[in-house]
């Protein structure tokens, strides 16, 4: 069986975001970029998947040079090939899942694993399209996955508790955390990893329904206000927590 | 400056991380060293014990005060200066450690001293000469340390930097600021060739900023710290291999030591294969302690070794040494968990400080003092050591973990007693050990400090006579015995009058 993952460069969620000088992109001076972290989920439950069924991984990233980095970490966990969808320009969340699916088709996968989404822009939805594009059967949010045969059953985390669900494959699932701990590479994994190719590919043009017209970051949190450092201040603070920040 | 009466509101400044509890009327939290002047003054005058703190993490009740009253230093905790062209960063002592590694790194410089408890003080790691897994390649906090500003407890200002003031033989004379004479004769002694953090620093012709530090707040209260900084490593190899045998490990660690410390003496390879900055050790069952955070252990594992190397290039070639001496020592190279960033990096890190944690939680809940060793030898006698240790405490079917900085022969035994039987049955043990790493030539603390803790065993390692010595250094400066009295010896030491 063929499992592709499909995974996505994003900035570390530690890193302070500063919007670009055109005002619709972020300025990536400074800011480092990690493996989305819930596509390591999604590595992790397609080398488990593979460890059971065998077959073959392939991990997918729609991007700029830059995404080999998570290439190259997904390959020292245990991947066995890379594509590289080469494109640095902007996509929606349809046409990343149109260039995607186009990809899962070529590769002959027939499990696919997503992370429940990327936590740069968190759409959540490029693996539900990339689902219906393909005709694939999908499972979001999945918190455990087993397959026995054609069948796959999910638990799914919903408000409150968890929903079992049941498919066929072919399917793609996103995955949640909890799915499972996703592993280190391995000192064996790096070394075969820096022997592996990456595939660079160029995707078919974007066709983008939705446009990014401006970023604001958050109003920033104004200054405290010293009123007094003894009892007298606290007429004045009651006063203020009353009429100001009406809180009292 | 905050003064805090409320019994509820100073009990967190009343204990620390070993769980070793003390009392006190008040906690003074000056904001600036004018207010840290008047506080000495008035509590020298009126010879008020002051108990100095930093941010509770020690384990050797070092910061616990036995009455009078505590000065917290939390206000004084501000970035001074950052030099990158002369390489050089001047803090007050309340920087966080962490918060001041971050910042010198976002400015592609690098302070190497890690102790594993990195939400110290940087002020306190100066006081007790802490050190890491990094210690192996660049030295303790001691290495690091360019200036010292210091308040004394009458009031007055020392400002020493290295390289500027060394004793005369064990004779040795400081000015303050202000043109006091202070004329002194150092304690004779000699101390343990090994990594070590117990009593004063002390040797004939010596800088005499080195007294200062690891003095664990006895003679003077630190408020600004200039600190060398180096470039930072291009790139870091961090590591944890499992072992399947744990004598598999030992010897791992062995050949990776003497491999790395052969480098170190020759600087014209300063690019070699393999060159450790951290070898650090864990037994079964910290591994066992460590399962149920991290599932992917491997079941088999009985040992581990986190090892780091940093390095300028040569990925491969460095990369190829490590696995050419893992396979030598029957290590699986699918079993070594590689680190691909500097997230991952922390991770390994967090791996390494979730013992000491779980440790200290399995104590505290138990309510119990924590029965650790901070023993260290020198490496031809280390394993020896180690299999003796071990064989103490199973022989007294205690639990227990065992990991540490085996690279600097230091390991850490952890004695987790399950009731106050078993407590006093370790603290034997613990003695015993202490006394054997004497004999070996070795020291009872090479990082945490004496404090209150281990300051009897300090008093076996040098004989009263030593003491003696040191009490007399102190009373130099503290005449009063107002500072911190009751850290590395027993205040009985300073007399009566």
């Amino acid at each position: 069986m063929k499992i592709a993952v499909c995974v996505s460069h994003v900035p570390d969620t530690a890193a302070k975001i500063n919007i670009g000088s055109d005002g619709i992109s972020i300025d990536p001076s400074g800011v480092t970029y990690v493996v989305n972290p819930y596509d390591e989920f999604a590595i992790e439950e397609a080398l488990k998947s593979k460890e059971k069924f065998g077959g073959e991984t392939v991990a997918i990233s729609l991007g700029g040079d830059a995404n080999k980095e998570t290439l190259r970490k997904a390959l020292a966990m245990g991947i066995d090939n890379a594509v590289l969808l080469k494109d640095s320009g902007y996509r929606d969340s349809l046409s990343v899942s149109k260039a995607l699916a186009e990809e899962i088709k070529a590769q002959g996968a027939e499990l696919v694993f997503f992370g429940k989404q990327s936590v740069d822009f968190d759409n959540s939805v490029v693996g539900q399209l990339t689902a219906e594009l393909l005709g694939y059967n999908c499972i979001s949010v999945a918190v455990s996955f087993v397959l026995d045969g054609n069948k796959i059953i999910c638990e799914r985390e919903i408000e409150g508790g968890k929903e079992v669900v049941e498919t066929n494959l072919p399917a793609v699932i996103t995955a949640q955390k909890g799915l499972n701990e996703p592993r280190y590479a391995s000192l064996k994994g790096i070394m075969a990893a820096k022997k592996k190719e990456i595939i660079e590919k160029i995707p078919a043009a974007a066709t983008n329904y939705v446009e990014v017209l401006t970023m604001k970051k958050p109003a920033s949190k104004q200054a405290g206000k010293i009123i007094g450092t003894d009892a007298s201040a606290v007429p004045e603070l009651i006063r203020l927590l009353r009429e100001e920040a009406k809180v009292i | 400056m905050i003064i805090k009466n409320d019994p509820e509101q100073i009990q967190n400044y009343l204990s620390d991380a070993s769980n070793y509890k003390g009392f006190a009327e008040s906690v003074y939290i000056p904001e600036t060293e004018a207010e840290i002047i008047q506080l000495l003054k008035i509590f020298n005058k009126n010879k008020i014990k002051a108990t100095v703190t930093g941010n509770g993490t020690g384990l050797t009740g070092a910061r616990v005060p036995e009455g009078g009253v505590v000065i917290s230093l939390e206000k004084m905790n501000r970035v001074l200066k950052l030099n990158s062209e002369e390489k050089y960063l001047l803090v007050q002592p309340a920087v966080i450690l962490k918060d001041l590694q971050n910042f010198v790194e976002s400015k592609n410089l690098f302070y190497p001293p890690d102790p594993t408890e990195r939400n110290c003080f940087i002020g306190a790691t100066v006081a007790t000469n802490a050190s890491g897994a990094r210690t192996f390649k660049y030295g303790a906090t001691r290495d690091f340390i360019l200036s010292l500003r210091i308040i004394l407890p009458d009031g007055e200002i020392i400002s020493i930097e290295r390289g500027k003031h060394f004793a005369s033989q064990l004779k040795a004379l400081l000015k303050t600021e202000s043109g006091k004479e202070i004329s002194f004769t150092l304690p004779r002694y000699k101390m343990p060739n090994t990594k070590n953090a117990s009593g004063y620093f002390c040797k004939e012709n010596m800088d005499l900023i080195d007294m200062f530090i690891g003095s664990e707040g006895t003679l003077g209260i630190i408020t600004e710290i200039k600190l060398k900084l180096i470039e930072i490593p291009k790139n870091v190899l961090s590591c944890v291999a499992f072992f399947s045998d744990e004598a598999d490990a030992l010897k791992f660690i062995d050949e990776a030591r003497s491999t790395s410390l052969q480098k170190f003496k020759q600087p014209l390879f300063t690019n070699n294969p393999l060159n450790a900055r951290a070898l650090e050790f864990f037994d079964v069952n910290a591994l066992n302690f460590l399962r149920q955070d991290y599932p992917n252990i491997p079941d088999n594992a009985q040992a581990a070794v986190w090892f780091e190397q940093d390095f300028d290039k040569d990925e491969d070639i460095v990369m190829n040494n490590w696995i050419e001496l893992l396979k030598e020592h029957n290590c699986d190279e699918e079993l070594v968990w590689l680190a691909l960033d500097k997230n991952e990096q922390e991770k390994f890190h967090e791996f390494r400080h979730a013992i000491s944690w779980k440790v200290n939680e399995f104590i505290t809940l138990r309510n119990l003092k924590k029965v650790g060793t901070d023993t260290a030898v020198p490496a031809i006698q280390f394993n020896s050591f180690y299999n003796w240790l071990k064989k103490k405490v199973t022989q007294a079917n205690l639990n227990y973990v065992i990991y540490g900085h085996f690279g600097n022969c230091h390991p850490h035994l952890n004695m987790l007693p399950r009731d106050e039987e078993e407590y006093q049955k370790a603290k034997a043990i613990y003695a015993r050990i202490c006394e054997e790493a004497v004999r070996l030539g070795g020291t009872i603390s090479a990082e945490h400090g004496i404090g209150k803790l281990k300051r009897d065993y300090l008093l076996k390692m040098y004989g009263e006579g030593v003491i003696k010595e040191m009490a007399q250094l102190k009373l130099i400066f503290d005449p009063h015995k107002i500072l911190n009295v009751g850290n590395i010896f027993d205040e009985k030491f300073l007399g009566t009058t």
